[in-house]
């Protein structure tokens, strides 16, 4: 069963092609990452599925193709993660999840028990349930980005977008999230969309990658078929060696150019 | 698991709220009170009460009012106070929605044009003969300056989204500032050549609640009340909106339509506030900000209770408006600036002001 | 007639209506009680000027025009006045009486506690005539006059209305009687004079169209802000326009507000070759006399006359 499949999905800014016929199928339950250069159209990606750009083509959520007009069906299917999300620094961590009830809830109405209770769940998992009065503005960087899958999984969103998830994290933190949203995703069934710069990781958790060029695929397969240094030299104009692990993880190296 | 659901159930401060409700409205209720008893003229202050408890059913009290004097409080004091209550409420309301649509602390009810198209309407009335026109069926001076609003505010909005499909709220802010600058150069150019109504408009801007009627009151009662029930239902929506216009679609919003709606809700009702009072200033910015630093910034509890402070403020500030320079009158628009200049020095003081 | 008898039949007149008019004011020095046994043989009421009809003799009368003040001084009702704005300076007896009420911004409280049984206002600047209404206050607008004639049907629509109508009639045959006086000593060049009027320092002018163009118009002067803009009667002029039209009179009527005189006028730029500075052709004016429409007006002929008589004279 597809979850999410993309068809033909063309973006353009002003005349500029971002993403040009992109097409990908998604498994329940899979973990696709997009890597490339800055500007390949990764983002552009998300943010088409997310609704935020319009775009020719279509997405399609199991098999039905989101209507253009409700902004609610589509948040109740896909959540969406920004790579900057906005923290308002004197919202409560509840108020903040409490938005991610926002598609399920009537226009002119409040938040009913149901929507409580599944916020209240959501907290407890992601262990946030002591900081639920604290404002946001007096959480850490790794604090926020937990409250921020928190309120997409407040979405109950089977396909999770993930945009630069880790950007902004220290190592640690990159792993925590990442490691979270990994448990999530075989806990909960999501399928996951994420677009990294960090090759190493996107290897590591990512079921399948895919090299975007000028908004092109131009590779796909494991990271292991995907990773390889000439396809890096190519696109990123990167020098790195690739090495790969004993247990199967393909490490990225760039290298220094030759001392003198 | 039953102490975590009890912590976050009293996160939200929800238990807090009917109380504030309450406090608030006592607040309303007192301060009407206040402005009925107090005045240059009139009878003394504690026959007011008096008088209105002895027309409860059941109780019987002599005010020792006289009949000339109840009819001044009844026919002038009272309108006015009203009128303040409804204005102070229409303001602060649609200055919290402003600032809740555009994300931006420093946005007040006049910032898309209302104030520049209500000046420009009034003016053009008043350099017709005010005096003949001020007689007819249909007095033209709110009209002109309600339909000047609504028409500047059009006017931003079609060339604020002309320009290819912005969702920014920034772009129309700018919109707004270029179509008031454009009024207001008008305007001068008509004064400058009818610079015998130079007074009357300049006194029209500064903002007034002497001229009261209960006629003014009716006008204005259906509008505001149609565009404060918009804006309150549009709360949570407004608070969805804290995340910004992007993060807001994908959760769910139409953000062009909500920011289409509250706009017009919003300006409808200050436009028909401004049409029979002129403009006064102040009222739109502060009250929101003073409610937030009692409250919190959620626009769920900002709305409603700048409704009712904004009531109690501005009853509160006619009353100095009517009894400082006593017999005459200082504009309430120079008692709310006196009060406003002073207040922005102590919230840049005391805190953040980007959120 | 010769011009002997013209001018003695002239004299005699203008020396009537002077012991008249000097009757007249003596009357408003008198106190309460002379001044009703006065208004006693002139009044009947129920009296009706327009959409207003007092029942009685109103003897607490609130003015919020420095003109109609004026003008109910002058024709005895000053006894009956209980308040006035703040703007009404003249006479002092207005003055005396120590109110500082508003004409532009009224505070209806206030005029309410005054007890007034009629409020005399020369515009409603909110919704006075319905407050007052509400209050069953009789409100009168003494409008601000298009002509002469207007003038004197106001001082005789007051009249009618506090009961001083003898009064309003004597004094509106002396003012018309001292303004065809002082029109008459003028002899006018074969050329007519032209003038200008400044309002105030930013050269704010008057056409021939407004009230005070007409009464220079008495005496035959041409503006030289007429037809600069049409339909605007209250133009304001550039430097350049006046100076190259280069005015035989210049009438200052912002001597009090921006302390304009003779001397500020020669010291501006460019001005010092005109010939209305060069031979001191420039009138000054009270600005207050300048902007009312009342008895005074004559004051303003007379000064426009004489002004008219020196730069005739050369």
């Amino acid at each position: 069963m597809t979850a999410i499949g993309f068809c033909d999905l063309t973006v353009s800014y002003n005349g500029t092609d971002a993403v040009v016929g992109f097409n990908d199928l998604l498994h329940s339950g899979e973990w696709l990452c997009l890597i490339g250069p800055n500007g390949a159209g990764k983002s552009s990606v998300l943010r088409a599925a997310a609704g935020l750009v319009p775009y020719k083509g279509s997405v399609a959520i199991n098999q039905t193709e989101i209507p253009a007009a409700s902004a609610r069906w589509r948040a109740q299917h896909i959540a969406y993660v920004p790579q900057a999300p906005v923290i308002p620094t004197d919202m409560s961590v509840y108020e903040y999840v409490l938005l991610g009830r926002n598609p399920y809830i009537n226009y002119f109405s409040s938040e009913t028990s149901h929507d409580r209770d599944v916020i209240d769940r959501v907290l407890d998992r992601l262990d946030l349930v002591q900081f639920s009065a604290r404002k946001l503005g007096t959480l850490s960087g790794g604090e926020v980005q937990r409250l921020v899958i928190a309120r997409a999984l407040a979405q109950e969103a089977p396909v999770l977008l993930l945009d630069e998830p880790t950007s902004a994290l220290d190592i640690g933190h990159q792993q925590q999230a990442l490691e979270l949203v990994d448990g999530l995703r075989r806990e909960q069934g999501l399928t996951i969309i994420s677009a990294m710069h960090d090759l190493t990781l996107a290897g590591l958790y990512a079921d399948r990658l895919v090299l975007m060029h000028e908004g092109h695929r131009v590779a796909e397969g494991t990271a292991k078929q995907v990773l390889k240094s000439e396809t890096l030299a190519e696109f990123y104009g990167v020098s790195a060696r690739v090495h790969h692990e004993a247990d199967g993880t393909v490490v990225v190296i760039p290298q220094r150019s030759s001392r003198l | 698991m039953p102490t975590s659901v009890i912590t976050t159930r009293s996160a939200g401060g929800r238990d807090k709220q009917p109380l504030s409700f309450a406090l608030s409205g006592a607040v309303v209720a007192f301060m009407i009170l206040v402005g009925l008893m107090i005045g240059p003229a009139g009878p003394q202050w504690w026959r007011i009460p008096a008088e209105l408890l002895d027309h409860l059913p059941f109780v019987s009290l002599d005010s020792g009012i006289s009949r000339a004097d109840w009819n001044l409080v009844w026919q002038i004091r009272a309108p006015r106070v009203v009128l303040a209550a409804l204005v102070g409420s229409m303001l602060s309301v649609s200055g919290a929605s402003y600032q809740g649509v555009f994300r931006n602390p420093l946005v007040d009810p006049y910032l898309l044009g209302v104030a520049a198209g209500a000046g420009l309407g009034a003016t053009i009335v008043f350099t017709l003969q005010r005096e003949t026109t001020s007689s007819w069926i249909i007095d033209p001076l709110p009209l002109a300056a309600f339909i000047g609003a609504l028409c500047a505010v059009l006017v931003t909005y079609v060339v604020g989204t002309a320009f290819g499909s912005v969702r920014s709220g920034t772009t129309l802010v700018l919109a707004g500032v270029a179509v008031t600058s454009m009024l207001t150069a008008i305007q001068a150019f008509v004064l400058q050549r009818n610079s015998d109504v130079v007074r009357q408009v300049y006194s029209w801007i500064l903002g007034r609640l002497s001229s009261a009627t209960w006629g003014d009151v009716r006008l204005i009662l259906p509008y505001v009340v149609v565009s404060s029930v918009v804006l309150l239902l549009h709360r949570r929506l407004l608070d969805v909106m804290r995340v910004g216009d992007d993060e807001a679609l994908a959760l769910g919003i139409n953000v062009r339509r909500v920011r289409l709606i509250v706009v017009l809700a919003a300006t409808l009702g200050t436009a028909s506030v401004v049409a029979v009072t002129g403009l006064i200033g102040f009222v739109g910015i502060i009250v929101p900000h003073a409610v937030r630093l009692i409250v919190g910034a959620s626009n769920r509890v900002v709305l409603p209770m700048s409704m009712m402070l904004g009531a109690a403020f501005l009853v509160a500030a006619d009353i100095p408006s009517r009894v400082l320079a006593s017999p005459a009158e200082t504009p309430i628009g120079v008692v709310t600036a006196f009060i406003g200049a002073p207040f922005f020095l102590l919230l840049l003081r005391t805190r953040d002001v980007s959120r | 007639m010769n011009k002997l008898t013209k001018a003695g039949i002239a004299g005699f007149l203008f020396a009537l209506t002077a012991t008249i008019a000097g009757c007249g004011s003596s009357a408003d020095t008198t106190d309460t009680t002379i001044a009703v046994e006065a208004t006693e043989l002139t009044a009947t009421y129920p009296v009706t000027v327009g959409d207003l009809t007092l029942d009685a003799q109103p003897m607490r009368i609130i003015s919020l025009s420095p003109t109609s003040t004026e003008m109910l001084y002058a024709i005895g009702a000053g006894a009956q006045v209980v308040a006035v704005d703040e703007y009404s300076n003249y006479p002092a007896e207005a003055v005396a009486l120590g109110t500082m009420l508003s004409g532009f911004e009224p505070n209806i409280e206030a005029i309410s506690g005054f007890t007034p049984d009629l409020v005399i206002a020369s515009y409603d600047p909110g919704s006075l005539a319905g407050q007052l209404g509400s209050l069953n206050i009789p409100f009168f607008i003494a409008s601000a006059p298009t002509n002469l004639d207007s003038v004197y049907e106001q001082i005789e629509q007051l009249g009618l209305l506090v009961g001083h109508v003898t009064e309003a009639d004597q004094l509106v045959a002396s003012m018309q009687t001292e303004i065809d006086a002082a029109v008459a000593a003028v002899v006018a060049p074969a050329t007519p004079l032209s003038y200008y009027y400044e309002l105030d320092d930013t050269y704010y002018s008057v056409t021939s169209n407004s009230f005070i163009g007409q009464l220079f118009n008495l005496f035959g002067l041409r503006n030289i802000a007429d037809n600069v803009e049409a339909g605007n009667d209250y133009p304001q002029l550039s430097a350049e326009a006046i100076v190259s039209s280069n005015p035989d009179i210049i009438v200052l009527a912002d001597t009090k507000c921006c302390a304009q005189t003779a001397e500020t006028v020669a010291a501006r730029d460019g001005w010092g070759g005109l010939a209305a500075v060069v031979a001191g052709n420039i009138a000054l004016l009270d600005d207050d006399i300048a902007s009312r429409w009342g008895p005074r007006i004559v004051e303003l002929v007379v000064a426009i006359g004489e002004a008219i008589t020196k730069a005739s004279a050369k």
